[in-house]
């Protein structure tokens, strides 16, 4: 019987050599091509279920933050950790949020490596670790102060629009806010369904609450354009302080039988201080047209207007002037009405903030940014944003005298009902109140403002716009209901900014 | 007289003491290891852990010694190793499991000690033959009662009695072969000469061979009405394996083989959960929502070890189901890696390598067919369950021997090792290597 005992044990032998020949299989030959099928997520489920660094205001209160689930309130297999945002919906649209199933975005998105550890730096300061496994994550602080986007939060009250306040001389955004908006706790949770379900009704919600008004989306600046139209004209010599403007309530440029009129049908003129001040839209339009398409468009394109605004947040919106010279060559008519702000010109909120800021700045548009530097766990900074130059629309000397115009409107124009700030400190500002709706048809019309202070040496630009989406709103101007919001914004930004 | 001591038993006890005491360091080092890796912290009670640990192995070791004393000494540490390792990976699994997988170590190793003081000579169980058949066949029928016996995971194998919930079909395989070796030990003379030719192929005497196909028949059948395929296939095996050696005649290989393609053939058309097994093994991605996933899920835990694994408590090997008994394997695929699981293939196949070679060295026919046929419960029971886990087989579910969770299969092949560990030590009391 040994003999065939001998055979068994030969038998037995091949068959567990077949199974290290397939255990070789799955673990070296395939592994490759198994760790990148789609069905396993082992990896990817690792990656999100791991500490995640937080998000700070520059005030230090963090606006996300990575829990532990306690080890007795988990279920077998359910994630550990947990993302989390305590301040709800007041930061949404700049935190962004993070999700297993459907990405991340904003500062979730685009400084997720940082937050997670994964970058170069980070995974060297944690080299010679590996038994002890040392916190890699790290921290994103931004520019952004706390009370005051508390304040353009509770200042909107429950008004659809925007508002942003900017650091005028390095383009640090100190506040963005806009209405609606969206808890992100409610979009990170670990039920994917859930998640699925929650961001599905926010994509199909009224006023996009999903989209950061503020910077994703644009809309009719109005009268607030007007300081784009003079800055074109005065830099290109069409027009200058001494500059007059017949007084008029009806003007009909050339090759068209629609006369264009002010707002509210009022008779206005004088020189550039006072149309400036009082918001005459027939100066702005006479301008617009003698300067003719190419001098005009190109003036616009200056200020970044047709290119994506560069802040360090992903799918920023692009403002545009509504055509290219050709548009304009055969119809003076519209790019008289795009002169002052209506027609098919379109602004996001956050690069009007950039123009008063640009004015407020001596002619350099500042970059915006809202991340002010991440940091590794143990404190060594990672990375840290330098203020830059984005473009340079004007000279010094057009700032100033488009200074001198905007402080006018405050202190005798558009924008005298509401822009006293505390302490007397000078404001400079231009409103605007955009018209949506044709002639004859119920009032729509969006409010704005753009402002910055103080006005002999600015600090900060704001910028709030109220979306027409009502007859209460569309009933107002941008100065009488913008300004009180863009007051409160500058008061409290002055303090937090010092000099 | 007995009490003389042999030097090659004391040579031979030395080793596995010393062997036993390398895979109680193995495992207590990866248990503090899968604490570090999934708490970062040592693990709670690791003293007392330790203790038990040493305290429970070396009661084996004593149990060996005092009544075994000749036996080989490698058996019992490759046991424990695999034991260890498996209990590591299951603590590192669920808390509750490793503290009942504990208690069932403990008794384990109390039935091992049992089996070994009450077998003093193994040769003795060839008298008892028919009753272990009977007791075979009835352990195997108990949960097929109403009121007793139980489905879970889909097979009906379990049976409930009090607060007990054991599975009665892991010990009627060590009652069935015992019976098979006995009977063939007996009638292999007839077994290998008589009966008609038929196309060539001597056939054996009817009137012998009938009470064994009875024997084996049944069981087959209860086990594929309990819906329990692996253990029908591994019954068949031992069956094949066992005539195959007594008989020494290759005839009954290619018999079974075909009868096994007939039964498959059978069985396929017959049920749609064989119909089942067959179609996630050759394409489990189609159902990976399905009942592919645990296959699907099993691989994806290997190509994730690699060649050196996660690391003890640092894979995520709790998505993969029944993780903790059928598919513990791919557990060590995964945090252990090639390395790990190689070492636990080849510790599989140095415990076959021993048991053959028990058969090999004792000269009584009895002995020699129990060990063959002991090896081959363990042998083919890995190999059926590590095939499954690792797509070479259609998986069935049994359960993989010292390792997988579970009391019922810890505890019989505990016995069953006492039982292999007994024939070592007899064959050395014949063959004077250690007084009688």
């Amino acid at each position: 019987m040994n003999r065939v005992i001998r055979r068994l044990a030969i038998g037995l032998l091949a068959c567990y050599a077949l199974l290290f020949v397939q255990l070789n299989v799955w673990q070296v030959g395939k592994r490759a091509e198994l760790r990148a099928n789609p069905l396993n997520n082992r990896e990817s489920v690792r990656q999100f279920d791991a500490p995640r660094g937080p998000i700070v205001t520059s005030d230090g209160v963090v606006i996300a933050q990575t829990v532990e689930i306690p080890k007795d309130q988990r279920d077998a297999g359910s994630y550990a950790y947990q993302r989390e945002y305590p301040t709800k919906e007041l930061f949404a649209n700049v935190s962004g949020y993070y999700t297993y199933a459907y990405g991340a975005t904003q500062v979730e998105h685009l400084y997720s490596d940082v937050l997670a550890g994964n970058t170069p730096k980070q995974q060297l300061l944690a080299v010679g670790s590996t038994f002890n496994s040392v916190d890699q994550t790290g921290e994103v602080q931004l520019t952004l102060n706390s009370d005051l986007q508390k304040l353009a939060q509770r200042q909107l009250g429950n008004r659809e629009g925007s508002a942003v306040v900017l650091d005028t001389r390095t383009g640090a955004v100190l506040a963005m806010y806009s209405n609606p908006t969206y808890d992100p706790n409610t979009v990170a949770v670990h039920n994917n369904d859930e998640a699925g379900a929650a961001l599905e009704a926010l994509a199909d919600a009224q006023g996009k609450p999903l989209l950061a008004n503020a910077y994703q989306e644009r809309y009719m600046p109005g009268s607030t354009f007007k300081i784009i139209t003079t800055a074109t004209g005065l830099e290109a010599g069409f027009i200058s302080t001494a500059s007059e403007w017949p007084d008029e309530n009806s003007w009909t440029p050339p090759n068209t039988k629609n006369p264009i009129q002010n707002y509210g049908k009022k008779t206005c003129g004088g020189d550039m201080f006072e149309v400036f001040r009082r918001s005459c839209n027939i100066p702005f339009a006479r301008m617009s047209a003698d300067m003719g398409p190419e001098v005009m468009v190109n003036g616009v394109k200056k200020w970044g207007v047709g290119e994506q605004l560069p802040i360090d947040l992903p799918n920023a919106a692009t403002s545009t002037f509504g055509g290219e010279v050709a548009d304009f060559t055969d119809s003076l008519a519209l790019l008289a009405i795009h002169g002052f702000g209506q027609g098919s010109v379109q602004m996001v909120p956050l690069h009007m903030a950039m123009v008063a800021a640009t004015v407020a700045n001596g002619g350099a548009m500042m970059k915006p940014y809202v991340v002010a530097k991440t940091l590794a766990h143990n404190g060594t900074e990672l990375s840290s944003t330098s203020p830059e130059v984005w473009r340079r629309p004007i000279s010094p000397a057009t700032a100033a005298t488009l200074n001198s115009f905007m402080v006018g409107v405050v202190n005798n124009g558009t924008a005298k009902c509401c822009l006293a700030l505390a302490g007397g400190v000078q404001a400079a500002a231009k409103t605007g109140t955009a018209q949506l709706n044709a002639e004859g048809e119920t009032q729509r019309s969006h409010a704005w403002i753009t402002a910055f202070a103080p006005a002999e040496a600015p600090r900060v630009a704001v910028a709030v716009m109220l979306k027409g989406v009502n007859a209460q709103i569309s009933a107002g101007t941008g100065g009488t209901l913008a300004g009180p919001v863009a007051k409160v914004l500058l008061d409290r930004a002055l303090k937090v900014v010092p000099q | 007289m007995a009490n003389t001591v042999s030097p090659l038993a004391v040579a031979r006890r030395r080793s596995e003491l010393g062997l036993v005491l390398l895979a109680a360091f193995i495992t207590g080092a990866a248990y503090v290891l899968a604490s570090l890796g999934k708490n970062a912290s040592l693990p709670a009670r690791i003293g007392p852990f330790l203790v038990s640990l040493l305290v429970l192995l070396v009661c084996a070791h004593i149990g060996v010694r005092k009544f075994a004393p000749g036996a080989s000494p490698l058996l019992l540490p490759l046991a424990t190793l695999l034991h260890g390792i498996g209990y590591v990976m299951i603590a590192r699994l669920s808390d509750r499991l490793a503290g009942l997988q504990a208690t069932w170590s403990l008794i384990a190793v109390a039935c091992f000690i049992a089996v070994l003081v009450a077998l003093p000579r193994v040769a003795d169980l060839l008298r008892y033959q028919y009753t272990f058949l009977f007791v075979g066949v009835f352990l195997q029928l108990l949960p097929l009662v109403p009121g007793v016996g139980f489905s879970s995971g889909g097979a009906r194998i379990w049976v409930s009695i009090g607060p007990i919930n054991f599975q009665p079909g892991e010990f009627a395989k060590l009652c069935l072969a015992i019976f098979f070796a006995g009977y063939l030990s007996e009638q292999r003379e007839v077994l290998s000469s008589g009966g008609k030719r038929i196309a060539g192929v001597q056939l054996p005497e009817m009137r012998t061979f009938l009470p064994v196909m009875l024997a084996w028949g049944v069981s087959v059948v209860v086990m594929v009405a309990e819906k329990d395929l692996g253990s029908s296939l591994l019954f068949f095996t031992l069956f094949v394996v066992l005539l195959w050696v007594a008989t020494e005649r290759s005839g009954y290989i290619v018999f079974g083989g075909g009868l096994f393609v007939l039964g498959a053939f059978i069985a396929y058309n017959m049920f749609g959960h064989v119909r089942d097994r067959f179609a996630i093994w050759l394409d489990p991605w189609s159902q990976y929502n399905g009942k592919g996933y645990q296959i699907v899920q099993g691989m994806f835990g290997f190509a994730e070890g690699g060649i050196s694994g996660t690391g003890l408590g640092l894979g995520d090997p709790t998505r993969i189901p029944a993780v903790k008994n059928d598919f513990i394997f791919a557990a060590i695929g995964e945090e252990l890696g090639l390395f790990g699981a190689t070492a636990v293939l080849a510790a599989f196949v140095f415990i076959i390598g021993s048991g053959l070679r028990t058969a090999i060295r004792t000269d009584n026919a009895f002995e020699k067919l129990l060990a063959v046929g002991l090896t081959t419960i363990l042998g083919v029971q890995a190999f059926i369950i590590l095939a499954g886990v690792l797509r070479v087989l259609p998986l069935t579910g049994v359960t993989l021997p010292f390792m997988s969770y579970g009391g019922s299969s810890l505890v019989s092949n505990y016995m069953l090792l006492a039982l292999l560990i007994a024939i070592s030590h007899s064959s050395a009391r014949r063959l004077h290597e250690v007084p009688q």
